[in-house]
């Protein structure tokens, strides 16, 4: 996997620009040798960020969670002798220094420090942006969530309080991509990047055939009379409609931003790297099976669906 | 005709569009309608791909001799008649549409028509090639236009948020395989089976730096002029986004989220601030404001910096199946 045969990378480790002390920090490393157990027994390679170092195998990477107003280092270390990648906080949206896009900055070959400023409360993720359509499939991606500035539960300043919340990362894996080094097709090969045909359906790192159904990654429990919130991330490239098991939700933010009005739901479509934030109050116990299924970029015909739960007692 | 050729037709259509009546960066309202003209040759040949692959394209081109993909576009306001002549030099028959406005029927082998029509409503359209739908339109027939609100310079409608600039990104993507069915008059590949390799705006892939074409705004969607998004603070830019193409895609803006003020042709009752903006399949089109605000997270903040626009159904943003950076991106730089 050594970096000798990548092209057009930009191997950089910069001190960070006007670096303060920060109000909050994240350590962020990398493995390239994670795996997934898929639904049918078939283990499925992975990559990601860890908590510092090269140790740690989750998929999808550790949350990071911060509030309006905090100054944020992410400390990025990568062995650039081995292979490049950034961190791009997608919806934050700093400096050229600090955005993590290889080509128009640095990919990261050594430590960097990624200082940004949390300006507005909302659901986010982040994810490498080297070599992105292979490295954002492989998994290297994690939720980026930034509280109001009270901490108080709930998606903005002003939005409603939540009692529970669930993030559900809604993702696909064509595994075919999924044997391939970190910088394929770099100099011009024809690796199929360009093809995706999904096989799997995950939620939040989980198989929606049947784990995400109960698996407390993706599934939710909750009380009837109080409130949820959902912070849907479609996480992969495939064009979503998620539909809410019965239940009436209100979207009420998107990318970050609160929206002007809410907008009542009982499903919601999405393309790739959109986020929603909805609101639910669901009063009659009940197990609210919510599908997500991923439409053909063409022909908008259902290719895959993952389920999960919302289980109201 | 090969990419040089093609580069050549595209500059002097830049020309023409920063002059006449074409022009998006001139555009001053006028207080009355007028009778507005413009002519297109439909014309085919082969660009140039930046795996160096050569696909055949057909366009509404400025000239008999020339090739555009896109056509150029034009510019027009509401209450004008506009009247546009295509000359088609192919042996196939073709037409020109805009939905809801004009549709010119068969335009025969080898003949020309005019068409004329009232530009009644402002706003952003496609005019393609409905015949053979959806392959002719995808193989390159098709082009932009816009319609102003009568006295206005800044406003997408009537009472919309204001901009300063304004720039059509026509989307498309290429399956070899349909522009060769295309070529030789037969049965293209079902939908279903529609793998596009290479990724367009205003015709053009990106480069990343250090790449043949880098520094060249004709080759490069980084730095072409009609493409890339360049500004000082406050220079908020109208994108007219119209996709020819056949794929859903999704639009995600660095530095700044954007004001979304259309879908699929209707003004949106409330204003959304997106980083990720939706095109749907099949002809999807967006209106949006780029406002280049100072990039709201940067600690120390900053008012310069260059950033990128690319798509997340990361599969575009590659070429001829691989070569990542070489897709559908362009360049917002804060000047």
């Amino acid at each position: 996997m050594g970096m000798g045969t990548a092209c057009y990378v930009y191997p950089g480790a910069p001190a960070t620009p006007g670096i303060v002390t920060p109000d909050i920090s994240f350590d962020r490393g990398v493995y390239m040798n994670g795996s997934v157990t898929m639904d049918d027994g078939r283990a499925i390679e992975v990559w990601g960020f860890t908590q510092g170092g090269m140790m740690g195998n989750q998929f999808p990477s550790p949350p990071m969670r911060v509030r309006e107003g905090q100054i944020v280092h992410t400390n990025f270390t990568n062995n650039g002798m081995m292979w490049l990648h950034t961190i791009h906080h997608h919806g934050i949206e700093p400096s050229t220094e600090n955005d993590g896009v290889g080509h128009t900055s640095f990919d990261v070959d050594g430590s960097y420090t990624y200082q940004w400023k949390a300006s507005n409360a909302g659901t986010y993720f982040y994810h490498c942006h080297t070599n992105t359509v292979l490295h954002a499939e492989m998994g290297m991606y994690g939720a980026l969530i930034i509280d109001p500035p009270d901490g108080s539960k709930r998606a903005f300043t002003g939005a409603p309080l939540y009692d529970v919340e669930a993030i559900w990362a809604c993702d696909e894996f064509d595994s075919s991509w999924h044997t391939l080094n970190w910088d394929a097709g770099t100099c011009g090969a024809d690796v199929g990047l360009n093809d995706m045909r999904p096989d799997y359906f995950i939620i939040s790192g989980v198989d929606g055939a049947s784990s995400a159904l109960t698996d407390t990654r993706a599934a939710v429990s909750m009380n009837a009379g109080q409130a949820l919130l959902v912070r849907y991330i479609n996480a992969g490239y495939t064009p979503q409609r998620i539909n809410f098991g019965g239940l009436s939700g209100d979207v009420i933010a998107s990318d970050g931003r609160p929206l002007p009005n809410a907008v009542p739901a009982t499903s919601w479509k999405s393309t790739a790297a959109e986020r929603y934030d909805i609101m639910f109050y669901p009063t009659t116990p009940g197990i609210y099976e919510v599908t997500v299924e991923y439409l053909h970029w063409v022909t908008g015909a259902v290719i895959g669906t993952a389920r999960t739960r919302i289980n109201v007692n | 005709m090969k990419r040089r050729t093609f580069l050549q037709a595209s500059a002097a259509g830049i020309a023409g569009a920063l002059t006449g009546t074409a022009g998006l960066l001139t555009w001053v309202p006028r207080a009355h309608a007028a009778t507005i003209t413009t002519a297109y040759s439909i014309t085919d040949g082969y660009i140039t791909q930046p795996d160096g692959v050569n696909v055949y394209f057909k366009g509404y081109s400025d000239s008999a001799t020339g090739l555009n993909v896109p056509a150029s576009s034009f510019i027009v306001q509401e209450g004008d008649t506009v009247q546009v002549t295509i000359n088609n030099t192919l042996g196939t028959d073709h037409s020109f549409v805009i939905d809801g406005v004009v549709d010119s029927g068969v335009i025969a082998a080898g003949t020309s028509k005019t068409v004329s029509f009232l530009a009644s409503t402002a706003g952003s359209y496609l005019f393609y090639d409905k015949l053979n739908t959806p392959y002719n339109r995808a193989v390159g027939l098709h082009g932009a236009m816009a319609v102003m609100p009568t006295g206005s310079a800044n406003t997408l409608y009537a009472g919309s948020p204001s901009f300063v600039k304004q720039l059509f990104w026509v989307y498309n993507e290429c399956d070899p395989a349909v522009n060769e069915a295309v070529r030789t008059n037969s049965t293209p590949p079902p939908l279903s089976s529609y793998v596009p390799r290479y990724f367009t705006i205003n015709g053009l892939s990106a480069r990343p730096p250090g790449a043949p074409g880098y520094d060249d705004p004709a080759i490069n969607s980084y730095y072409d002029p009609r493409t890339a998004l360049a500004g000082y603070i406050g220079d908020r830019t109208l994108v007219r986004v119209l996709s020819a193409g056949l794929c859903t895609h999704s639009m995600h803006f660095h530095a700044n989220h954007v004001e979304l003020l259309t879908r699929n042709g209707s003004v949106l009752a409330d204003i959304w601030l997106k980083d990720v903006v939706s095109l749907d399949n099949n002809m999807g089109s967006a209106d949006l404001i780029y406002p280049f605000d100072p990039p709201p997270d940067a600690w120390p903040p900053v008012s310069t910096g260059n950033f990128v626009m690319h798509l997340h159904n990361e599969q575009t943003q590659t070429s001829g199946g691989g070569s990542y950076q070489f897709g559908a991106q362009t360049s917002i730089k804060f000047k």
